[in-house]
């Protein structure tokens, strides 16, 4: 389904001087970014303002910011971070978790973040992506669909960090994502996620060069290759938490990379 | 960062309640710049001589700004009296005729064009592109870009970016500068950018 531009031929190649994004994440929980995403044994990664500064001197394109700790928290460390984050970084960020309401998403915006990232919320209440998009426009609001494969291989909508299985076809679910005005899907593949098996290529190709919204492909990524293989699938983007935080890999050695493996990025 | 710039550039921001301001204050306070942001043009201090309009959104909810809070006069004076006046993104679009997103909507007229919208499936274009520009402050740099609209070749064009279309990603006329892009959020680049066009 083409909701923008239904004029165009789905069909054609449009040329784009556009290049894939390289988007570190951070898990963040009362003001600190921490590793592990249980509630028990987080452990303190250290300031957000100063790791995504790190990462922006790396090359990032972009930081994502999830707070995992939202639903419990209070709201205004989250906020405080935003300003922070705002005001410090030259490059764009996106924050989520825990929005429920346009009042919430009005607050982010509010503190100086560049898009809004809603999961659970969307499926719980998918009229906010349209608000959202109505109040803010499309580049504001990204979707992160977290998707899994079971024995069959049907694909399957999950919210709650992953936790609970939606009530949603996979297919339905994209397009309303779509028509509602959503302008990214953040894909993240469960079934490859931790896996270090690298991203569901399959599935990026699936959605093709013309998908009226940009793809992020999310989970899976354990080398330079990974990074590879999505973009060479169709994601416009990449985002990856851990092999940047254990130190593995800089931004600049992935983009270094994609370069020999003529990935155009920005260096 | 944090360049000295000389004392006499103050920038006033127009705020025409359109889009967050802060990436952009930002960016001038910490080009080293004297800074006011301004919704009329009555708040303006004396000393201001350069006038930065930002604009997110509908050309005609910025274009109707303009006319609400009594800057269209003011900004025609202004740049007919060869004064600074720079544009970023729909603050770029609203410096042309029209637009093809509102057809009704009147720009100020002070570059020849209407804006078009980008035949590109994915919409809005989202991301980095690399400028093609003569211009060295622009040269080969990556910038970011947030945009459904965009004015088509012009001949005060000095970058430009294919999405779709070729597209002009910047322009200037004497001491008229529009954006296409968001300096701002250009990490590096766009910061010495803004603290170049800003003291040039």
């Amino acid at each position: 389904m083409f909701a923008n531009n239904n004029m165009l031929d789905k069909n054609k190649t449009y040329a784009s001087d556009l290049i894939p994004r390289i988007i570190p994440c951070l898990d963040v929980a009362l003001g600190r970014v921490v590793k592990g995403v249980n509630f028990k044994g987080l452990v303190d990664m250290g300031d957000p303002v100063e790791l995504a500064k790190k990462y922006e001197e790396q090359g990032a394109d972009e930081i994502v910011f999830l707070d995992i700790k939202a639903s419990v928290d209070n709201q205004q460390s989250a906020l405080d971070m935003v300003y922070q984050v705002a005001t410090h970084l030259s490059i764009p960020f996106a924050v989520g978790g825990g929005i429920k309401t346009i009042n919430d998403v009005d607050k982010f915006f509010n503190a100086g973040a560049d898009k809004v990232t809603l999961n659970t919320a969307a499926v719980q209440n998918p009229a906010l992506i349209s608000q959202i998009s109505t109040k803010y426009g499309s580049q504001s609001i990204v979707v992160a669909v977290d998707v899994n494969k079971n024995d069959e291989g049907e694909l399957a909508i999950y919210t709650h960090g992953g936790s609970q299985l939606a009530d949603v076809n996979y297919q339905a679910w994209i397009d309303e994502v779509v028509d509602r005005g959503a302008g990214e899907i953040l894909l993240t593949a469960m079934h490859k996620d931790g896996t270090g098996s690298g991203f569901d290529c399959d599935l990026l190709q699936s959605f093709g060069a013309n998908f009226p919204v940009q793809v992020i492909a999310s989970g899976g990524a354990k080398g330079p290759q990974d990074f590879v293989d999505a973009i060479v699938a169709g994601a416009d983007a990449v985002l990856a938490a851990g092999l940047f935080h254990r130190g593995e890999y800089t931004v600049g050695d992935i983009k270094e990379y994609l370069l020999n493996n003529n990935v155009k990025v920005r260096k | 960062m944090n360049q000295v710039n000389s004392p006499k550039t103050k920038v006033a921001i127009i705020d025409l309640d359109s889009g967050n301001l802060l990436s952009i204050q930002t960016a001038v306070e910490q080009a080293g710049f004297e800074m006011q942001t301004v919704q009329k043009p009555e708040q303006l201090d004396d000393d201001v001589n350069v006038l930065l309009m930002p604009g997110q959104g509908r050309f005609a909810f910025v274009a109707d700004q303009i006319d609400a809070l009594g800057w269209r006069k003011v900004l025609l004076d202004w740049v007919g009296a060869g004064r600074k006046l720079i544009g970023i993104c729909v603050g770029m679009q609203v410096l042309f005729e029209s637009s093809e997103e509102d057809p009704g909507a009147e720009g100020l007229s002070l570059l020849s064009g209407s804006i078009k919208r980008l035949r590109h499936p994915k919409a809005p274009m989202v991301g980095w592109a690399k400028l093609n520009s003569y211009k060295l402050s622009m040269q080969d740099q990556y910038a970011y870009f947030v945009n459904s609209y965009a004015v088509p070749d012009s001949e005060y064009c000095t970058a430009k970016v294919v999405y779709g279309d070729l597209f002009c990603a910047a322009v200037q006329k004497n001491n008229l500068y529009g954006f296409q892009f968001h300096p701002e959020k250009s990490g590096s680049f766009g910061r010495e950018l803004i603290a170049y066009v800003c003291e040039q």
